[in-house]
């Protein structure tokens, strides 16, 4: 993962430092088992049942537009795939467990698109079945494949240029998507172990994953950290250092700042144990911050809404504000934003959950 | 009592005995999440921190065929398109294959002939030493692989049950024929990644000094080094890295993996520089500089003492110190890696009878056992040994044979309450 150091450092040395066993010098670290449970419940299995139910509804629109491709249907799967985009992006705030292990996050969002091989799949007579769909790289297929054949390369895509085969591609792609979302779902409800009893029995004798709740709000808080991380150091500073729109993620959809917008709502998220847009509440870490310290949760809050305005004070579309200078002053401001709350979460979050 | 507040006087994560020494001397990071492996470590200078960083955007990097303007020069074989598909949040990889979920590798090789490489395993004709099961468009893969498992029984001391299982592999060319028995095959998956620095460190004359290869200590642990060879050196190096020390330096692990594993292309492996030396080297040095996490909390001296009574010690050595390292902050450090880095005859029940330089096909390199307890945390059901047959450290050690018999009987034949005192120990590695 991308990492800031510094603030990682002063983070763990000390909670390790009094962790020893429960009842150490400041206390006994995390107990709180419903705000674990309620992640699970609330947040996180709430999220991939949306990505599910969105993906399902960009399938229909991809297969509405691929019968009938028209300035109406194109746009109704351009919206289609930007609303699915918002639960996915939401979730990267919890990238553990099953969607990285069983590579549903590759098999779904890949970035580069595999250009060359795409065209070549396009050009050929190969018949497009699923199981043939199935076997193609991560790279042609998921989010930005997607993404790439419904908005074009250059953002300006015109429904009536997309050739038939084009439109077998899309509608196949958009199947085995939810192919895949569907799986991610149903690793943390169903089969043998669901990840949800995994996390949820935190502590429990036999859980070798999370030995304790500690670890389990440990969990939590590493990945609302660690997507801050990634957004501030990675997908912003990544293109943004370099000036290279090639690098820039969503860059096809001009989707990039509400991709990161909504991964500081996945911390939201992920610290208030709610998700509105799955109408859904939990008992959140904001709760245990409050109790121990009402000013540090205002403060957060105000920390992570700034950071979200800070993302949408940037210039859209983001690939062409990373080469106007005009723009470097709000791109800085907002990577300083999201760092913030980084840097708080890393510290006095952690203290206080702890 | 006293000793637990002594330690926490030196500002250290240690409880009771357990933290006498670092995971990872200085570059422990104290972590117990899926993110433990994925920390740089503690104490980088400026310099060494920024190309960990670049070397961190490297190896998750994902290649494409090209012409690309990114990421260029996958294929047109390979097994994944990028490190960490495999080496998952640098973790271990899952012994599957088949499309984004592939993790794991078959390497082949034939029993005699001319190798590329002084004593290096001969490459199968149209094959080289690696099963590529993925191709680019237009390029079949060379093989297609089909993993079942075989249930085995066996029982513990005391009489209780346990099953093992024995991986099948089926291998097929694209014409549908089986590959030939004569080529060797060894099945693999991707083992973790972090602390490889601090491995490397450790010089050759202390890798020397713990080999035993005629057992002239009498204790039927015999324990020798790989020579490989390197080459940048041009030369026989002692090998360290890989399931049988294949590799002598992380940068010539790296070049091979980019070759063999993505099909990209360097100076060092297949000519053609379609990922620069600087590249490879970011990347081998982002693996090098990934700190260690320390031990979990709580009291498990008894494993401990168990692990040593049990003779586990006699190989997955606990306590190991660096020498002179370019990297500052890997060096002189003394560090608890679980490993002597040396080959051992595991036995006939683990062989791939198929070797790998100086190491035969019953032997494999010892690996560290640190970090072990988080295998699950950071993949759900994370498997162990080369080919991740065992399901549980338990069956882990259940496999072993060879050398490792006496230990793995007295393992088998303890109580229960030993048995799990061990677990636990190495539970909170």
């Amino acid at each position: 993962m991308r990492t800031a150091v510094p603030i990682l450092l002063s983070l763990f040395a000390l909670p390790t430092l009094v962790a020893c066993d429960d009842g150490g010098p400041l206390g006994p670290g995390f107990t709180d088992r419903q705000v674990v449970a309620d992640f699970a419940d609330q947040v996180v299995i709430p999220t991939y049942a949306l990505l599910d139910a969105r993906a399902r509804a960009l399938d229909a629109a991809v297969v509405a537009l691929a019968a009938d491709p028209d300035a109406t249907t194109l746009a109704a799967a351009q919206q289609a795939w930007v609303e699915t985009r918002r639960p996915w992006e939401q979730s990267e705030g919890f990238l553990f467990g099953p969607v990285s292990a069983q590579g549903f996050d590759p098999a779904m969002d890949s970035w580069p698109v595999e250009r060359n091989d795409l065209d070549a799949v396009i050009a050929s007579t190969d018949e497009l079945t699923a199981a043939y769909l199935h076997n193609l790289p991560e790279t042609q297929k998921g989010f930005h494949t997607l993404e790439y054949l419904l908005f074009g390369p250059a953002h300006d895509r015109v429904a009536t240029d997309l050739a038939a085969r084009e439109l077998a591609y899309l509608a196949g792609t958009s199947r085995e998507l939810v192919t895949i979302t569907t799986g991610l779902a149903a690793s943390w409800t169903t089969g043998d172990r669901p990840y949800r009893d995994v996390f949820v029995s935190a502590g429990a004798a036999g859980n070798t994953a999370y030995p304790s709740l500690d670890a389990a709000a440990q969990e939590i808080l590493v990945g609302m950290s660690g997507i801050c991380d990634e957004v501030a150091n990675g997908k912003i500073a990544d293109p943004y250092d370099a000036h290279d729109p090639d690098l820039v993620e969503s860059q096809f959809s001009y989707n990039s700042l509400a991709d990161f917008a909504d991964n500081l709502r996945s911390v939201e998220h992920a610290y208030t144990g709610d998700v509105p847009a799955a109408g859904t509440t939990g008992r959140g870490l904001d709760e245990v911050v409050r109790a121990v310290d009402p000013a540090l949760d205002a403060r957060f809050r105000a920390e992570l809404a700034a950071a979200i305005a800070a993302i949408g004070a940037i210039p859209p579309p983001f690939r062409d504000a990373i080469t106007t200078p005009s723009a470097y002053p709000a791109i800085a401001a907002a990577q300083a934003a999201v760092r913030t709350v980084q840097t708080t979460i890393d510290g006095d979050l952690t203290q206080a959950v702890r | 009592m006293i000793a637990r507040v002594a330690a926490l006087a030196l500002g250290l994560a240690a409880c009771g005995d357990a933290g006498a020494v670092l995971a990872g001397g200085d570059t422990t990071v104290f972590d117990r999440t899926s993110n433990a492996y994925a920390l740089p470590a503690p104490g980088l200078d400026d310099a060494a921190l920024a190309l960990h960083l670049a070397g961190d955007a490297s190896f998750e990097a994902t290649f494409v065929r090209g012409p690309a303007p990114v990421n260029a020069g996958l294929g047109p074989l390979y097994n994944h398109n990028a490190c960490a598909a495999c080496h998952g949040r640098d973790g271990r990889g899952l012994p599957q294959f088949g499309g984004a979920a592939s993790q794991a590798l078959v390497r082949v090789s034939l029993a005699h002939g001319e190798p590329e490489l002084p004593g290096a395993p001969v490459p199968v004709p149209g094959l080289g030493g690696q099963l590529q099961d993925h191709g680019v468009f237009g390029v079949p893969p060379e093989i297609a692989i089909e993993l079942t498992w075989i249930d085995e029984p066996g029982r513990y001391g005391d009489g209780a049950e346990f099953w093992l299982r024995r991986p099948r592999l089926i291998l097929r060319r694209p014409d549908g024929a089986l590959l030939p028995a004569d080529v060797l095959r060894s099945f693999r998956q991707a083992p973790a990644v972090f602390g490889l620095g601090l491995l490397e460190a450790i010089p050759d004359d202390d890798l020397r000094a713990a080999a035993d290869p005629d057992d002239r200590d009498g204790d039927g642990i015999s324990g020798r080094v790989n020579l490989v060879w390197d080459v940048d050196a041009g030369a026989v190096r002692i090998g360290r890295f890989g399931h049988k020390a294949g590799n002598p330096t992380l940068v010539q692990q790296a070049a091979a993996a980019y070759a063999n594993d993505m099909g990209v292309t360097s100076r060092r492996f297949g000519g053609e520089v379609e990922v620069t030396d600087d590249v490879i080297a970011a990347a081998a040095h982002y693996t090098a500089t990934l700190g260690v996490p320390a031990r979990a909390p709580g009291d498990v001296a008894a494993g401990e003492a168990l692990f040593a009574a049990l003779g586990c010690d006699a190989c997955h050595t606990a306590t190991q110190r660096s020498g002179d390292h370019a990297i500052a902050a890997l060096a002189h450090q003394t560090f608890a890696p679980y490993t002597d880095l040396l080959l051992h005859d595991l036995g006939a029940g683990l062989a791939d009878d198929r070797p790998e330089f100086a190491a035969d096909g019953r032997e494999w390199r010892t690996p560290p056992l640190w970090g072990l307890g988080l295998a699950p945390t950071v993949l759900p059901g994370a498997s162990y040994l080369h080919d991740g047959r065992a399901r549980t450290v338990a069956e882990a050690i259940l496999w072993h044979g060879g050398e490792a018999e006496p230990a793995r009987e007295r393992f088998r034949t303890a109580s229960v309450a030993q048995r799990t005192a061990l677990l636990r120990f190495l539970a909170a590695l």
